[in-house]
């Protein structure tokens, strides 16, 4: 079969710069970067040295390889042919493949001159190819041919390779665009230089989609920055930023995820660096932030928490010790944020020791606390962003005890959780209450429970890991006694039927709790949950001399939970208790309030930002 | 006794299996190809996938398709999986061409759990990956990369 270059169909002449000449060097080595000057199509190349017996291969690129599946190492030093039988193992040419073709190459191999023509190859699992051939000599000093080049097109093949009797087989060429196909579903590294080991490693022979939203995207933020210096083509896998909010998602819950979002766009660092920072928490740094209007009349024992990037504040403890029920909002996503009063109809009976907890996108949800006529156990919620908002009771049946200084959590953004507190006559509690507020007429269910932690008040309860919960510090009973703890809880709110823990898992005495440094025991602390389950603890009423201010953190999905110091640059509040704290947009925890002995700090507010900022 | 019908799945090296055609239907793309296939609908050509691998996608197809609901198919889904990575990358990469979601998550999800708390060269090690940076790019990389707690 002769090579007709007149033909209509495509040939290799008709698109490089004509013939052999950009071949031809100087006579010296043979240029190896030669590979890049081809045409832009990927295609296969190869060399043999034409001095020794059956021209042995010296050398194939990066393209022959991924095309073929046989690696460099497997195929130098062997003649081309091998391509011709249908698998590793076969020692005779497949017999679809044209002897006609095989013998014009020998006839332009003996004559020394080019060959072009098409050939049946192989792949090293047995898949046909139509290898688009050709050959050239490359001539030395004294007319002598020293090399052949091979340049290959492959293109897909519909084959019959069905049983021999009778059945004849047929040949097609499938259309001309060899890497549409998706047999040839590995792509090329950018600069196209090989990664060697295509025989052994199947992962790189996954498209990028599998790999990335099937396999990556399982995988913690920290896996992926590994993932990403293993070798060029994971590089640019792990750069892509669906992958990286995926992964973030996956790690942190969709709730979180979604708040993070909400951030202004001017000042989103992107999921990559953003999981970078949230984990390593190299750019946290506690800073002041002014702010202006007022919250007056002054007050104490409020309650605060956050909408998005406004933070509100309801009731607290006014001069002569008389409970408030006024709302106010701070907007952060303001160049000057100030404290705005809001007008709202029908506010619920004033108090003092209650939470305030948000639910529902921009709902606020308030229970118990001590008003004027004794301790509460009512509900209510305000929807923030109503036209004209108001708060409105919800009655359900069968409330918990009435009670004040007990501490609440979100799951779900949907269900409120409210523990322990302080009840009539001082008696401490241990209960745990659910509320699911989605449902029409929401339900107060207990948590049935065989073991609880020691009743106590002014601890907190933060949510980690979707559906646990942690419980840390506050004043518990011991026996008569009441003594500050630092003991640490938890409970799987997604078990059938959950039960307090303690954080290590360990039954044994003295044994629950974590190693490490851990905080001093305290009450009316401030603790904050990080995206991917960490807790950060500080302030509240120390026992001993210890300072408030210092920072702790724990990570209760680590096998063996530790409490670490986290050590910041800026300036902590130095007045570190009665405190509220909210987070604001996912990445800054704002501290409001701190005794300083006359006066309730609302004016300036300290803020530990735990993400780089791009103002 | 009714026969059911039975499709021939044919592998890219020319292996032929027979199966029912209901357990040829778990692969939403031979599902396709027989509702928009010709008269010729009883041999389907799979030729991104070879015979190796192409016997162990039925054998899944078969279980979950024969026995969706039987008590041992969490234990018959993690043995299936207990395989070298080479043939679990295969395994997804057939499933990602032959639509069997199923399969494709199993065998995505045993992979990816293959590189967790691993470093860079352990996951080299583990898929026989070859590092294909420079000494310079590498020493970028490792600033990139290796993210320190609290330093």
């Amino acid at each position: 079969m002769e090579w007709d270059s007149s033909s209509s169909s495509s040939d290799l002449s008709g698109d490089d710069d004509g013939g052999v000449g950009f071949l031809l060097n100087d006579g010296g080595p043979l240029p190896f970067p030669v590979d890049t000057l081809l045409q832009p199509a990927p295609c296969g190349f190869v060399v043999t040295d034409a001095l020794e017996p059956d021209n042995p291969i010296i050398y194939v690129n990066s393209v022959f390889e991924i095309i073929t599946g046989y690696r460099a190492e497997e195929v130098l030093g062997r003649n081309c042919r091998f391509l011709q039988c249908r698998g590793p193992y076969a020692k005779r040419r497949h017999p679809l493949v044209d002897s006609t073709v095989v013998s014009e190459i020998r006839r332009c191999l003996e004559d020394g001159i080019e060959f072009k023509g098409e050939l049946l190859n192989f792949t090293k699992d047995g898949t046909p190819l139509m290898n688009r051939l050709r050959m050239t000599p490359i001539y030395g000093d004294d007319e002598v041919i020293t090399h052949i080049i091979g340049i290959q097109f492959f293109t897909e093949v519909n084959l019959d390779l069905g049983p021999l009797t009778g059945s004849t087989a047929k040949v097609t060429v499938k259309s001309s665009d060899p890497f549409r196909s998706s047999l040839l579903s590995c792509r090329l590294t950018p600069d196209g230089t090989r990664n060697s080991s295509i025989g052994l490693s199947g992962i790189l022979q996954l498209t990028d989609e599998v790999i990335s939203l099937k396999i990556l995207s399982r995988l913690t933020p920290r896996d992926i920055a590994s993932v990403g210096s293993v070798c060029r083509r994971f590089y640019e896998v792990a750069k892509n930023e669906d992958l990286w909010r995926m992964v973030c998602q996956n790690a942190w819950g969709s709730e979180t995820t979604r708040v993070l979002e909400t951030v202004p766009g001017a000042k989103r660092l992107g999921w990559g660096r953003l999981a970078r920072e949230l984990t390593t928490l190299e750019a946290a740094a506690w800073r002041k932030l002014p702010v202006g209007g007022e919250v007056e009349p002054s007050r104490c024992n409020f309650s605060a928490c956050a909408v998005g990037n406004r933070v509100v504040l309801f009731g607290g403890e006014g001069v002569n010790m008389q409970p408030m029920n006024d709302t106010f909002v701070l907007d952060l996503n303001s160049s000057k944020p100030e404290w705005q009063h809001v007008k709202v109809s029908s506010p619920p009976p004033g108090r003092w020791g209650h939470t305030l907890s948000c639910v529902n996108g921009s709902n606020l949800v308030v229970f118990g606390g001590c008003g004027t006529q004794g301790l509460l156990n009512d509900v209510f919620l305000l929807d923030l962003d109503a036209k004209h908002p108001t708060w409105r009771e919800i009655s359900g049946l069968a409330p918990p005890l009435p009670r004040s200084w007990h501490s609440s959590c979100t799951l779900d953004g949907t269900k409120l959780i409210v523990s322990g507190g302080c009840a009539d006559s001082g008696v401490l509690l241990s209960d745990t209450f659910l509320l699911d507020l989605s449902m029409e007429k929401p339900i107060w269910r207990e948590i049935p429970v065989t073991w609880t932690p020691p009743s106590r008040l002014g601890h907190t309860l933060s949510v980690y890991g979707g559906r646990k919960i942690l419980m840390f510090g506050g004043l518990a009973k011991s026996g008569p006694l009441r003594f500050r703890s630092s003991d640490v809880f938890t409970m799987d709110l997604s078990e059938d039927e959950p039960c307090w823990r303690s954080v290590t898992g360990s039954g044994m005495p003295g044994a629950g709790n974590p190693g490490g440094k851990a905080p001093p025991p305290r009450l009316d602390h401030v603790a904050v949950s990080l995206p991917g389950g960490r807790i950060l603890v500080f302030g509240g009423s120390v026992a001993g001399l210890h300072s408030a201010s210092q920072l702790y953190i724990l990570d209760p999905t680590e096998e063996k939970p530790t409490w670490r110091m986290l050590n910041l640059p800026g300036l902590p509040p130095r007045f570190a208790w009665g405190h509220s704290t909210c987070v604001v947009g996912g990445t800054r925890a704002i501290v409001l309030g701190g005794q300083t002995g006359e006066e309730w700090m609302l004016s300036e507010l300290h803020e530990l930002s735990l993400a780089s900022s791009v103002i | 006794m009714t026969s059911s019908k039975t499709i021939v799945l044919r592998s890219s090296d020319g292996a032929t299996f027979e199966v029912d055609e209901a357990v040829a239907l778990h692969s939403l793309m031979i599902k396709h190809r027989i509702e928009t296939g010709g008269a010729d609908s009883t041999t389907i050509d799979v030729p991104e996938v070879t015979g190796n691998t192409l016997s162990k996608v039925i054998e899944y197809c078969k279980k979950h398709v024969e026995a969706p609901n039987s008590d041992d198919l969490k234990s018959f889904d993690t043995d299936f999986v207990k395989v070298d990575q080479a043939v679990l990358c295969h395994l997804a990469k057939a499933s990602y061409y032959m639509n069997i979601k199923g399969l494709l998550d199993l065998s995505s999800k045993t992979i990816a759990d293959m590189f967790k708390g691993k470093t860079v060269e352990q996951i080299r090690e583990t898929f026989h990956i070859k590092n294909d940076f420079t000494p310079e790019e590498e020493e970028e990389l490792r600033k990139e990369n290796s993210w320190n707690l609290f330093v």
